[in-house]
Parts: structure tokens; sequence; C-alpha cells
């Protein structure tokens, strides 16, 4: 069975997945206005600093959206249903990152759902996932 | 109301090949038998064209090669724009620029696909971005435009209180329409235990919310209103506007700003009012890019065609209709015809306004809004009969 994808860090996300194998869940920060951004960026596109660093979140956060996933033809997921979902954190209104919601049925999952973090080893990676909290 | 904003350019042909899911042929063979169907419905010479566009993500015939095979020697302005479903409205916008500047007298446009048998569209990535996302969205089993919409979708229907039973009216209601469209390549009648046995794809896409992975091509002549007068075999329909446009996130409509429910027509819409100087009370013909269909219920109510709360309604209430006041998709759209990354359902709009579409015939349509999503990035164009 074709296994799951690894992430494929570039320079700039480097940190990020870093931080993960340390598990910490950590996002890009402009140091100059302090806003956070996710996906990482090469400048603050709030302010245009390229004074960018990462900072721990709490882990904790909300389902804004989610999908469960029937048929796919994503690697490595061939099998069971699954849920992938954006989730909203507590640090900044707009700041999301993007999971599986694991540990409980997909069909539990709603809009709303409280959640928290863990880190699924996968080879030299810990990935960032989230379940009822 | 305002004159158009494109004087001199008009629609003068259309044609298609046949849509299949395994067409046997290249996408060459296929584009150029569109492109001389397209000719022959404007009643010219392959030697009119001297300028050319498309459009790709995934299979396609650049334009160069087409040029080669068309024998053209003369060529003026030709353009590959890179992209899928959120072209095929503002390619009309493009081709009526080069023809107002003078750039170019009659223009090719075309989109030719082994969406199917070749490429499958519902199997590669976006393409968008340098590529960094990829590694943030793949790992977890993300991938191809149904997870993207799906994700959307289930936000903004739960922010409507839309259910899968409003999904099942629209598609059913679609299905319908196609049923009188030969080419269509699905036009059995549905029932609602036939939406509801089909399997789920991403909630909340159940496999009969999705497009069809199309093999076919699609061309259109649009010529200077000069060349139109002695050259159409149609009526010629006016490009009174287009635009194209996005919000925030651009491609990945998922991390688009404050509301990740918001699609490319949430940004669009005001936009292609404002430079055609009309109001959604202007227009009585909807061609909407449905290739899911929860994308129908954010475009009707972003382009002003009904309130949030009436959502629930309009699928049920007949105004969607052959003979309602805002009839929609009526060659079945993206969902039942098939899926020529939306420039098939461009091509419908084009054929009810010249008043050619034989039994699914609207009456009396005069201004039609053609769109093309492509996440929070999108385009929207207005045709009329009347310059
Ligand atoms: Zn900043």
């Amino acid at each position: 069975m074709t296994a799951k994808p690894q992430p494929q860090p570039t320079p700039l996300t480097e940190p990020y997945w870093a931080a993960a194998s340390q598990g910490k869940l950590s996002l890009q920060r402009c140091t100059a206005c302090a806003v956070w951004h996710h996906f990482p960026v090469p400048r603050c596109t709030s302010c245009g600093s390229d004074a960018l660093t990462f900072e721990p979140v709490s882990g904790h956060g909300t389902v804004e959206t989610f999908t469960i996933v029937h048929r796919s033809f994503a690697p490595g997921f061939t099998g069971a249903p699954y849920a992938m979902a954006w989730i909203a954190l507590p640090e900044q209104a707009g700041l999301r990152v993007f999971a599986n919601v694991t540990d409980c049925l997909p069909e539990t999952v709603t809009i709303g759902m409280k959640v928290t973090v863990w880190f699924e080893q996968r080879g030299d990676f810990a990935l960032p996932n989230f379940r009822p909290a | 109301m305002t004159p158009s904003r494109f004087h001199h350019a008009v629609i003068t042909g259309a044609g298609c090949t046949e849509f299949s899911r395994e067409s046997g042929r290249s996408v060459l063979e296929l584009a150029i038998e569109a492109a001389d169907l397209a000719l022959a419905d404007a009643g010219m010479e392959r030697g009119a064209i001297d300028g050319m566009l498309t459009y790709q993500l995934g299979d396609s015939v650049v334009c160069a090669t087409m040029a080669r095979s068309l024998g053209l020697d003369r060529l003026r302005w030709h353009n590959d724009i890179h992209g899928g479903g959120s072209q095929c409205a503002s390619i009309l916008g493009e081709a009526a620029l080069l023809i107002e500047a003078g750039l170019a007298e009659t223009i090719l446009i075309y989109r030719a696909m082994n969406g199917r048998s070749g490429k499958r569209m519902g199997q590669i990535g976006q393409g968008a971005g340098d590529g960094m996302e990829e590694q943030f969205l793949r790992p977890y089993g993300f991938l191809g435009p149904a997870h993207l919409c799906a994700l959307s979708s289930q936000l903004y229907m739960h922010q409507r209180g839309l259910s899968a039973d409003d999904l099942a009216e629209l598609v059913i209601a679609q299905r319908a329409k196609a049923a009188k469209n030969p080419r269509a390549l699905l036009r059995t009648p549905l029932t609602r235990d036939d939406y509801f046995a089909a399997p789920m794809i991403a909630e909340p896409l159940r496999r009969l919310d999705c497009c069809l992975e199309t093999d076919a091509a699609c061309a259109l002549i649009v010529t200077s209103t000069r060349n139109a007068k002695s050259a159409a075999q149609g009526r010629p329909i006016h490009i009174r506007a287009a635009v194209r446009g996005g919000g925030p996130g651009i491609a990945a409509m998922d991390k688009a700003g404050a509301d990740p429910s918001a699609i490319f027509s949430r940004h669009v819409a005001p936009l292609i009012y404002e430079a055609a100087g009309l109001a959604p009370s202007h227009i009585d013909l909807l061609q909407l890019y449905d290739a899911y269909s929860p994308l129908i219920l954010q475009q009707l109510e972003d382009f002003g065609f009904c309130e949030p709360g009436e959502l629930h309604e309009i699928v049920r209430d007949g105004r969607l209709a052959q003979n309602g006041r805002l009839p929609l998709n009526l060659n079945g759209g993206l969902l039942s015809e098939g899926y020529v990354h939306g420039l098939n359902n461009v091509i419908e709009a084009v054929t009810q306004l010249q008043g050619r579409a034989g039994e699914r015939q609207t009456p009396g349509a005069s201004m039609a809004l053609c769109t093309g999503f492509g996440g929070s990035m999108g385009s929207a164009a207005i045709l009329s009969v009347e310059p």
C-alpha cells in the first residue's frame, strides 16, 4: 500500500516542521507588527517587514469548517473515511491551520467543535493533527 | 442602461465536438474539429483567424500547435493562459480587448481536453502559487478541486441552514434540463432516491454534486462588428462587460480572509455590475459555473438574484426553470452536460441569446450572465443581444 506523503519543507517552512518534531505547534509571527501568519510568508503581508519569527501557539482550536472524505485519490488515503478541517486558533481572528481531526468517528466532527493539537509521527516528521478537546 | 463596454467585439460562432468519456482521439484533433465548427457557424474560413486564445490546466493543446495545424500564417496575437474554469468567462473580455485595441480582427477561443481519458481534472493539484502550500495540505489527504469546494461549501451551507435536500432539488432540476440537450452526457431523469443513493465523495458533495470529467473541445469566434455584418450565420452576440478578480487567498479559497466560505462571486459580483453599468434585475439568463452543485447557491446569493433567506425557496419555486424568471444552466450545466472547463456553459448562453437552442430554448432572453470559478478567484461576463 502507498504510504501517506510526508511534508517537503522549504527554507521558509523548515522551522514549522522542526518545532513540530519537538511537539510544538509553532507559527510564523511578524516581530514588527505582531501579526501571525499561516501558511508562512516571505514578507509580512500586514506591514511589509521581513522580521518574521516562529512562536508557539496554545494548540487549542475550533473546527471552522471540515469535510469527511469518503473517496480519495490522495496517496495513502484509500481506506476509511477521514476528516480534514480548517482549525481556527484563538491567538488571532482568521488564523487557522489545516489538519485531520482524529481520535473520534469522522461523523461526529462538527463546525464549532473544540479541538486540541497532537503530533502524528510520520517518517522523519511529526504532523500536527487535532482531536476533540 | 449603459451601452456595451466593448463596442466592436461580438461573438458570431460557436462549435463543440461530441462530449464523451473516451474520445479515442487526440486533444489536437478535438480542438481542430471544434474550431472548424465554430468557423462554419460564423460563416468564416480558417484564414480569417488572426488572433487565438486558450486556457489550460491539465490536458490541452497550445496555440502554436493549433496555428500550425490550421495552416495560419498571419496570426497577430495569441496567448496560452494558465488556469481552468476561472478563465471561461474572462477570456471573452481578453478577446474583446484585442479587437477594441485593433490588435486582432477575428479571434478563435478554444478549450480542448481529454478530461476523462487523458489527464483527469479530479486528480491534479491546483497549480497555484509556488507549490509551498502543498506540504500543509497533501499529507492530510487533501487533493484536488473537490476537496477545496467541499470545505467552503460545508461552512456556507451551515451558515445558511441549507441541507442535502436543497442540493438534491438543484441537481434533479438540472438533470431535467439536460434531458432536452442532445449533447449532454447524462440525460436520464433523476429521483430523490437516485440522488441520495449516489456515493459520498467529500461531504457535502455526493458524486451527483460533482461535474463529469469529459473528453471534448469547445470553440468560439469573436470578431469585429464590421466583419460580423457580412459573416454571421446566427445573430451576433455582444460582450457587454467581463471581469476577472478575486479575494484574499486567490486560489486557496479555504484560507480566504475572514470567511473561508467565500468564493469568487463574493468579490466579482460588484465588479461585473459596475463594469457593465447594470444591476441583477437586467439579467434574464444565468449560465453559472457549476462544477459542484453548492457553487450555484453561493452565486445566486452573491450576484444578487436572491436573499440568503430565499435560497431554500429558489431551488423549488420554478424561478430557475426554462420558463422561469431566471432560467439557469439550460444545457444541464457542468453537472449533466459535461465539463469543458466551463466554456460549454458560455456557449449555451450564446446559443440561447441567438434563439437557436431548440427544445430547451428559453423565451426572449436578451441578457446573460456567465461565470467561471477558481476558488476565491474567478470571472464573469455579461452577454447581450443588443449592443
Ligand atoms: Zn508585520
